[in-house]
């Protein structure tokens, strides 16, 4: 008898461990409060990884994934975590299909120039999502895996079809490039 | 300005260097006020990175997100929200019934304790006993969400009723008997403690406990009828 069995433990403290649970088992509301909860910043994940197109559909996906696959969260890392590595899958794989993605730059140097020379206010959050969008494709990918998402750079090798090399290159060029928002 | 060994900078942040790399780079630091102020901003990005809050869509795409899930079919124990009840709709018997109303005593205590516990001082509270209320609401709000949760689950495996093998029926009363003790004793606990973190934690465990406890009833009685 399997009945009684499968108890799994959630802190009663943790709304989205509460939640999580609740979804699991059709409460819709509690899967909105999760969505709620999380979606800006899948949404800024979202943004820079795919740029404005789509974006919506996108989301959507990665939702829909979410509540497909909510039943494999076991609580061994937080729920963010979680959620923001399964986003960023369905985000690549979906810009992987569409082959559509826009070019921002003229350059990567141009671009690096332009996302460090964007500067008007130091440390002001929306200047540097728009300087993180202006960084050339490559190191702005890598930058958010690294250090939004908090990809190991050997993740990132295997994500992007880049050598963990590259992707080390790549951030210390789009962190020195956001570097300049920064007051010491 | 940029010099050798700024391009190791990020490496450093990122603890990825060699003993006697970072202790190479270290001298180096001493004695090179750039790259002091290179890495010092470098690490406020990384700060800043770590604790992106994100943006708000243009669009708020819940509704498309909701029609959709109302479509889907469930992968393993999800269920698509439009077929929640129905998956629920298990027979068992007249035995539970007793159990579902002490379910539904249940959350109207956890109704009733909220409302007490969160309720506004009738004098200026202190900041410790505002920390407490804070944490303990978190709780509470789980545990109201548990009750609601399990009184859904009772009604439809009450109103109707589809037949389980005997020994289920056994067992689930037993345990049904004992959690409802425990969430009883828990009750009258926090009538005397309302602010307890303690108690609020122990009494949304047991909430937690008894809608798993229905919710793996439930669903093997669906798979089972």
């Amino acid at each position: 008898m399997t009945v009684l069995q499968n108890d799994r433990r959630t802190t009663g403290t943790d709304p989205d461990a509460v939640d999580v649970e609740l979804a699991v088992s059709g409460d819709a509301a509690a899967f909105e409060r999760l969505y709620h909860r999380h979606v800006n910043r899948v949404h800024g994940l979202a943004r820079w990884l795919l740029g404005e197109d789509d974006l919506d559909d996108a989301l959507q996906d990665v939702f829909i994934r979410v509540w497909e696959k909510l039943h494999t969260f076991k609580g061994q890392s937080a729920f963010a975590t979680w959620l923001h590595r399964l986003a960023t899958n369905v985000i690549l794989r979906r810009r992987e299909v569409r082959r559509t993605h826009e070019v921002r730059s003229s350059g990567p140097a141009a671009a690096l120039e332009r996302a460090a020379a964007g500067r008007t206010s130091p440390g002001l959050g929306i200047d540097l999502e728009a300087a993180v969008d202006a960084l050339p494709e490559k190191a702005r990918e890598v930058f958010v895996l690294h250090d939004v998402v908090g990809y190991k750079h050997e993740e990132i090798a295997d994500q992007l079809g880049i050598s963990a090399g590259t992707s080390r290159s790549q951030l210390h060029h789009a962190r020195m490039a956001l570097r300049q928002y920064f007051e010491v | 300005m940029t010099d050798s060994w700024t391009e190791r900078l990020s490496d450093y942040l990122d603890d990825e260097l060699t003993l006697g790399e970072r202790a190479a780079l270290d001298a180096h630091l001493a004695g090179c006020a750039t790259c002091r102020d290179d890495l010092a901003r470098l690490g406020r990005v990384r700060s800043w990175a770590a604790g992106y809050e994100g943006s708000a869509p243009r669009t708020d795409p819940w509704p498309g997100i909701r029609r959709a899930l109302g479509r889907r079919e469930p992968q393993a124990d999800t269920v698509p929200l439009a077929a929640r009840r129905r998956r629920r709709t298990v027979r068992l018997g007249a035995p539970l019934a007793l159990a579902a109303s002490l379910v539904f005593a249940t959350v109207s205590g956890v109704t009733w304790w909220v409302a007490r516990a969160t309720a506004p001082a009738r004098t200026a509270p202190t900041a410790d006993a505002m920390a407490v209320r804070a944490a303990a609401s978190v709780t509470l709000h789980a545990a109201e969400s548990y009750g609601v949760a399990i009184g859904e689950l009772e009604r439809a495996l009450v109103d109707r009723p589809e037949r389980l093998d005997s020994t289920t029926v056994r067992v689930l009363r037993e345990k049904l008997a004992s959690i409802d003790a425990a969430i009883a004793e828990a009750l009258d606990a926090l009538a005397q403690d309302p602010a307890s973190g303690y108690l609020a934690d122990h009494f949304a465990d047991l909430m937690r406990r008894k809608l798993s406890l229905l919710r793996n009833v439930a669903s093997t009685a669906s798979f089972e009828s």
